[in-house]
């Protein structure tokens, strides 16, 4: 599946900006089943200084450096990118308790087992799995239960909590959004003793000929990936739509939490209230003309 | 080992015999005349407390400042801790095979991690530890550590072991440097008596290596900065020290800026680059875009100066993962595994709990333990809770004994040793001296601490590498590049001082009055005119006025101003925190006329219940601000700094001498004589009127000598000319407009008085001048705003965007709704 990607984030200052600094997680990471086949990122007005690199998680990323007053500023990011659904989920996997011990011999899945700067540990989180994870079961089977679970005891409800809400507040309201909800699950496995991380990108919301509509609002999306032993690996969950993640999702990259991966963070001088739109478009790149 | 057994003696060994290297010194300690070394302590003490101003802040302006850190409270013991010279040696070797094996570790742990991999360091370490900086971990270049405390303690056994590692705040350099040179001053005797290793080859070498790290260029100004939280950290002091004896720029992260891939200081003359950052801010703290993430604090781009090249930053912002509490339980396996040899120097027994046969030895006797977060530095437990694979348990070992000065004998007491290391380019290289901490008999340290002195081993070559080439040096005649915050403060501290001054004269003048039995009712009039002034000076409240002869509340105002809350008080402490932010541009001698008398007026102040106390104390001030001005002018290099100091004087006096004749030139003309002898009285002007014009009072001479002569310097015209001189000469060249400015309100000065003179009714005329005196003072505040303006860059806080989304509605948030 081939799809085209525009996301465009507009700020607009109430006073201008003296100076300002962005780190921007805004091009697909290419990935063994996500080729990225062109991908460019446009700011207007344009920067003093940009740099690319790849951060700690292997998640491409720029800095922007803007040191002229601004009053308004733009950000579009336009990608092509080809996916293919990942392996499914195997037949066996290791029993859920055996998890932690073979983590922590894996560095790149041991980070991912942590309590991280705005996911500390919440008792409620683990308990709202925790009837999937019974003796012994594996994990892959647990993983199965609990996703539908989601669909069941979750509402997406678009308003009610913000970037910032904690994972308490989601769980009192049984509602949010797709960070909530990723936020939520991370916070669960990991408490269970299994390495889960936050997966942030897009996924497609017009539904193929005959397909099913998906949630989500022609905007940023977020699922979770969770490490189910050396031979099954990571593997993408979205709660959001209670569902293990096939070609219909395109990653952006992936970190402990919403704050390694912010598409668009910023510090900036100056500038008094702001407002800020966001727009993203997904299609796939057959049904574009040409 | 426990605290049960026996404490080795640092001056007496099991026989009860004094050690070698101690009978030197004990030799000359023996010789000092009866009494001598409590007569010495007192010295020291003295020596301390008027280099200390901690007492003299404002509590709001020292959060957190521990009265420990040096400030007043710190004492220096008159015995020094005595090391043998092979002692020292090994002690130095085996330091610096821990540094060599700490640098190996962090750059396994933000590189290839094979360590965690292998399992030879716990995850539980590295990942939620606070101190581990992802954005580190890419392309920000090692070396991670340049220089390393570490402290240690020696067992009952008699080998010393290390008590805790120090990369990021490396406390204690500057003071053991201030500790070697009081005691030299103090005890010359015991200092020439004893053979010891000199601190000062340690201090070259750095400098040597900061230069080494700017390149050819000479690593003064602004090629190097070290970086301090500000003047409210408990460690300012040694911040401030250690700036001047390396002579680079002392900065706050406000007065740096990140700009194409590169670090500034700004300055008077512009941005100025850095390329080598001596950090004391915890790394975390550095770059709010990258690191941060939650608070505002640091410099945006830092990381990016860094990546680039074009930064270096001592130590690395990711070393202060080598803190990690529980790490020494690994050093004895990461040593052989890293550095293929035995690790030289034992740590003070550590457990990590994590692992179950360390968790059942500390279940087993937890009292013996002390509790740390394994990853977090400085977070202790009194007991276990939770996970205990987040916890380590430190062995408290019995110290060291080492004889103290206490009251008026010497005790044994424990001591602990914080040595100090510097990567000189080829290897380590450990300061032969450093401070000793002496505990108090309940254990507890901090406030008294040892010089530490290394005897020089028999033949051994003390001298240092010869010092680097570098190309001579350009004759310099500006001031150098200030930076913009130092301008700022110092400007403000002149206006301050100023302030005290002309409040503190008004309130004698006021006071002298008031004293007065029975009170004239020309001394009503006086009091009346003067309140009016106090009034205009923020000194008193409406309420306050004298009304039909009764000036009670104006006499309770008066006492109350230098009383805690009251407007003197509180000006006093604004003093003493502009003269600690300015501390790196004053001498020893400076900060010392600067703070001491301050200290003294402040308590006389709070302590006046009699308007003669007062007095005494208002006196005590006027005295203050000459001092100030006296030792600026005697002391410090025109230009630059001392541009900035005068010019706070000169427009702060100019306002004010304006406000009081504006004020006190508000009367019918038939007063106008009772006002300008107060004019004259308030501007020290009454000798010099005397001797030109006798006992004739006229409002043509007596203004003329106020505003216009340009040769008093109490005058109004004196100010405003000078201001129109310091501003045009600000390095850079000055800014014409703000000059010009100042030459018009001169003119303006200069044609009021000369109206006067030329009045046929001079009384008439001199009253008419009241509301432009009064505006031409809101025009001096004007010019004062815009040269803060103009030289100061009064920049608002940086923000955070796409974080927290107070400031928007949820479905405007950067990440939105899925």
């Amino acid at each position: 599946m081939i799809y085209r990607l525009r996301h465009v984030t507009a700020y607009g200052y109430e006073l201008p900006v003296e100076m300002a600094t962005h780190l921007l997680h805004l091009t697909p990471r290419p990935l063994p089943r996500q080729r990225v086949l062109d991908a460019a990122l446009d700011c207007d007005p344009p920067p003093a200084r940009r740099t690319e690199g790849i951060d700690h998680f292997g998640n491409p990323s720029a800095w922007l450096y803007l040191d002229r007053p601004h009053a308004r500023l733009t950000v579009t990011a336009e990608s092509t990118v080809q996916v293919t659904a990942p392996p499914p989920l195997p037949a066996a996997t290791p029993p859920w308790e055996a998890i932690r011990a073979l983590a922590l011999g894996y560095a790149e899945a041991a980070e991912f087992l942590f309590p991280s700067p705005t996911l500390p540990p919440v008792e409620a989180a683990r308990a709202f799995l925790a009837p999937y994870f019974t003796p012994g079961r594996p994990v892959g089977e647990a993983a199965v239960g609990l996703i539908a679970h989601f669909r069941d005891h979750m509402a997406f409800r678009a308003g009610v909590t913000t970037v910032s809400t904690p994972v308490e507040e989601v769980l009192r309201r049984r509602a949010g959004v797709c960070q909530d909800f990723a936020h939520l699950l991370v916070t669960g496995l990991r408490m269970l003793g299994i390495p889960a991380r936050y997966v942030s990108g897009y996924i497609r919301t017009r539904p193929a000929p005959g397909g099913v509509q998906r949630v989500g609002a022609d905007q940023s999306h977020a699922w979770v990936a969770a490490w189910m032993g050396p031979e099954a690996g990571w593997i993408e969950m979205d709660p959001t739509n209670s569902l293990f993640v096939a070609d219909e999702h395109v990653v952006l990259g992936w970190g402990r939490d919403f704050g390694d991966v912010s598409p668009l963070l910023g510090v900036i001088l100056g500038g008094g209230r702001h407002s800020v739109t966001v727009g993203v478009d997904m299609e796939e790149a057959a049904s574009v003309s040409g | 080992m426990t605290a049960a057994e026996a404490s080795v003696d640092e001056m007496v060994d099991g026989g009860g015999r004094v050690r070698p290297q101690w009978r030197g010194l004990l030799g000359a300690l023996s010789s000092l005349p009866e009494g001598g070394l409590v007569a010495r302590a007192r010295l020291l003490d003295r020596a301390f407390e008027e280099e200390g101003s901690a007492g003299l802040l404002p509590s709001h302006a020292a959060p957190g400042a521990a009265p420990g850190g040096r400030g007043a409270a710190g004492r220096l013991d008159p015995v020094p801790l005595v090391l043998d010279g092979a002692e020292f040696a090994a002690l130095a070797e085996g330091l610096a095979q821990r540094a060599r094996l700490l640098e190996a570790v962090l750059e396994d742990l933000h590189g290839p991690q094979f360590l965690l991999g292998r399992g030879a360091i716990p995850p539980e370490l590295v990942f939620p530890n606070p101190a581990f900086l992802r954005p580190c971990c890419n392309g920000v270049p090692g070396p991670f550590l340049h220089l390393y405390a570490a402290d240690l303690l020696r067992g009952a056994d008699g080998a010393w072991r290390v008590a805790g590692d120090s990369v990021v705040g490396m406390e204690g350099l500057a003071q053991a440097y201030a500790n070697r040179s009081h005691m030299a001053r103090t005890l010359p005797e015991c200092a020439r008596a004893v053979q010891m290793r000199p601190l000062r080859p340690f201090m070259d070498a750095w400098r040597d290596v900061l230069q080494r790290a700017v390149g050819g260029e000479p690593a003064g100004a602004a090629t190097v900065a070290l970086l301090t939280p500000g003047v409210g950290h408990p460690h300012w002091a040694e911040h401030v020290t250690l700036a001047r004896d390396l002579s680079c720029a002392l900065a706050e992260a406000g007065d740096l800026t990140a700009r194409g891939g590169a670090l500034f200081l700004k300055t008077l003359r512009g941005l100025q680059p850095v390329r080598v950052l001596l950090s004391r801010v915890p790394g975390a703290l550095l770059d709010p875009l990258e690191l941060g993430g939650r608070t505002a604090a640091g410099v945006p781009g830092l990381l990016d100066a860094a990546r680039a090249g074009n930064l270096v930053v001592h130590n690395h912002p990711g070393a202060g993962l080598a803190e990690a509490p529980a790490l020494p339980a690994f050093l004895p396996a990461l040593c052989r595994d890293l550095l293929g040899e035995e690790l030289a120097l034992p740590s003070v027994g550590t457990l990590w709990l994590g692992d179950p046969g360390s968790l059942a030895r500390y279940a087993a006797a937890p009292t013996g333990f002390a509790l740390r977060a394994a990853g977090e530095a400085g977070r202790g437990a009194e007991a276990l809770s939770g996970d205990p694979r987040g916890w380590a348990a430190v062995e408290r070992p019995a110290a060291s004994l080492a004889p103290t000065l206490v009251g008026e004998r010497l005790e044994p007491r424990p001591v602990a040793l914080r040595l100090f290391l510097l990567h000189d380019g080829a290897g380590w290289r450990c300061l032969p001296g450093g401070v000793a901490r002496v505990a108090d008999a309940e254990g507890r340290g901090g406030e008294v601490s040892k010089d530490v002195w290394v005897l020089s081993e028999e033949g051994a070559e003390i001298r240092g590498p010869a010092a680097l080439q570098v190309p001579a040096l350009a004759i310099r005649r500006a001031a150098g590049d200030l930076p913009s915050r130092v301008a700022d403060n110092l400007f403000w501290l002149g206006r301050y001082v100023e302030r005290l001054d002309d409040s503190a004269r008004l309130m004698r003048a006021t006071m002298a009055r008031l004293d007065r039995a029975p009170m004239l009712p020309r001394d009503l009039a006086e009091v009346a005119a003067l309140s009016r002034c106090l009034l205009d000076a923020k000194l008193i409240t409406e309420e306050q006025l004298p009304t039909s002869g009764d000036d009670a509340a104006l006499r309770r105002a008066m006492l109350q101003a230098g009383r805690k809350g009251g407007r003197v008080h509180r000006l006093t402490g604004e003093v003493a925190r502009l003269v600690e932010g300015t501390r790196d541009r004053l001498t020893g001698d400076m900060h010392a006329a600067f703070t001491l008398p301050l200290r003294d007026c402040r308590a006389a102040l709070m302590e006046a219940s009699t308007p003669a106390a007062l007095g005494a104390a208002l006196g005590g001030l006027v005295r203050y601000a000459s001092g100030v001005a006296g030792v600026a002018a005697e002391n410090m290099v025109r230009g630059g700094a001392h541009s900035f100091l005068d010019l706070g004087r000169r427009l702060e006096r100019g306002a004010s001498v304006a406000a009081l004749l504006g004020h006190l030139l508000a009367e019918p003309p038939a007063r106008v004589e009772s006002a300008l002898a107060l004019a004259l009285e308030l501007c020290d002007s009454v000798i010099t009127y005397r001797t030109r014009y006798l006992h004739l009072l006229q409002p043509a001479p007596a203004l003329d000598l106020v505003m216009a002569d340009p040769a008093n310097p109490r005058g109004l015209v004196f100010q405003l000319a000078a201001a129109e001189a310091l501003l045009a000469g600000v390095e850079g060249g000055g800014d014409p407009s703000l000059s010009a400015w100042a030459r018009r309100l001169r003119l303006e000065g200069e044609a009021m008085a000369a109206e006067v003179a030329g009045a046929a009714e001079g009384a008439t005329a001199a009253t008419l001048l009241s509301p432009r005196l009064l505006a031409l003072e809101e025009s001096v505040g004007a010019l004062s705003d815009a040269i803060g303006r103009r030289y100061f860059t009064l920049v608002a806080p940086p923000r955070l965007l796409g974080v927290d989304t107070a400031e928007a509605p949820a479905r405007g948030a950067v990440r939105g709704a899925a």
